[in-house]
């Protein structure tokens, strides 16, 4: 697979998005497709999370970094504490030998 | 600004993911010149080293990126552009300048103007470039990622940025999590049988109109 092609095609798919939604400011999307948006995050985000953790050979280490992981940034609403807590309890259940 | 903190190890890591998934520093860099937006291309690093089609890599791309219409609709109602200023602001526009022009932007005096919003893109956009080059020649040094175990922190990543999205202080009620675990559960569900990008696709869309037929049928009962 040719990666040049691959980034030059996400470009392709993410500028014009971006470049019509500032030039459409006077659109009035329905009340769905506005909730069809907002929850697009939410819902890309979650499939990409629980198949790599849940679908790894090592599931028992990754979920225990994501439980840790996802309470820090609860609690703290850091991104960097999530991500490094998150690691480092990653850490301590493979060198525990889960 | 607080949020290049958040930006930098965030930039490391898609960087680090990226190299482990077999991409040169160029075309690690390429893509935060080009594309410039955070998830998709951590998203987009993982499919790599999933060995995943290019109609999941970009199909994934799009989804995740769609949201930006929203931004855009929501900062031209409050911001007249011209035609140029629209063509230049499109490419920087992200979740963060976003953020940054509505909440910081409209208290400056005057309000909210085309410099304020460009420098807050621009400022960002320097900093993610900055950190992916850190990041790719820094990943190239390292051992074998999965020696290090890096491959959890691409869930983990998303996973913080899901995190505010389903219990953060402005989020209202309990249907952004119900999304998620159908979502989440769906795609796992889908992994067993379909390939990568399209179980993104697939669990994204299908979660997506979940929340927007749920929100409809609270609007109703209303």
């Amino acid at each position: 697979m040719n990666a040049l092609l691959v980034i030059g095609l996400m470009w392709a798919v993410t500028y014009p998005v971006r470049w019509l939604g500032l030039g459409l400011g006077g659109l009035k999307l329905p009340p769905f497709w506005l909730a069809f948006l907002r929850f697009v995050p939410v819902s890309v985000f979650a499939a990409l999370v629980v198949p790599d953790v849940l679908g790894s050979p090592e599931w028992a280490r990754r979920f225990v970094a994501c439980a840790v992981g996802g309470a820090l940034m609860w609690r703290s609403r850091s991104l960097g504490l999530g991500i490094l807590g998150g690691f480092g309890a990653y850490w301590a259940a493979r060198l525990a030998g889960l | 600004m607080p949020l290049w903190l958040g930006m930098v190890p965030f930039a490391v890591a898609y960087a680090v993911t990226a190299r482990g998934a077999g991409l040169s520093v160029w075309e690690t860099q390429l893509m935060s010149l080009t594309v410039f937006a955070g998830a998709s291309q951590f998203a987009a690093a993982g499919l790599f080293a999933g060995g995943a089609s290019m109609l999941g890599i970009v199909s994934t791309t799009f989804l995740l990126n769609a949201r930006h219409l929203l931004y855009g609709l929501s900062l031209s109602r409050s911001l007249p552009l011209s035609r140029a200023q629209r063509l230049l602001g499109a490419q920087f526009l992200t979740d963060e300048a976003y953020g940054v022009a509505l909440v910081s932007g409209s208290r400056e005096p005057g309000g909210l103007s085309f410099g304020y919003l460009l420098g807050a893109e621009l400022s960002l956009y320097a900093i993610w470039n900055a950190s992916t080059l850190a990041g790719a020649l820094a990943g190239s040094a390292l051992p074998s990622p999965e020696a290090l175990g890096v491959g959890v922190i691409f869930p983990l990543a998303f996973l913080m940025l899901l995190v505010p999205l389903v219990v953060g202080p402005q989020v209202i009620g309990r249907l952004p999590v119900v999304v998620a675990l159908a979502s989440g559960l769906g795609a796992w569900g889908l992994s067993q049988v379909v390939p990568g990008g399209l179980v993104i696709l697939l669990s994204g869309v299908g979660g997506a109109l979940l929340g927007a037929a749920l929100v409809g049928r609270q609007g109703e009962g209303a």
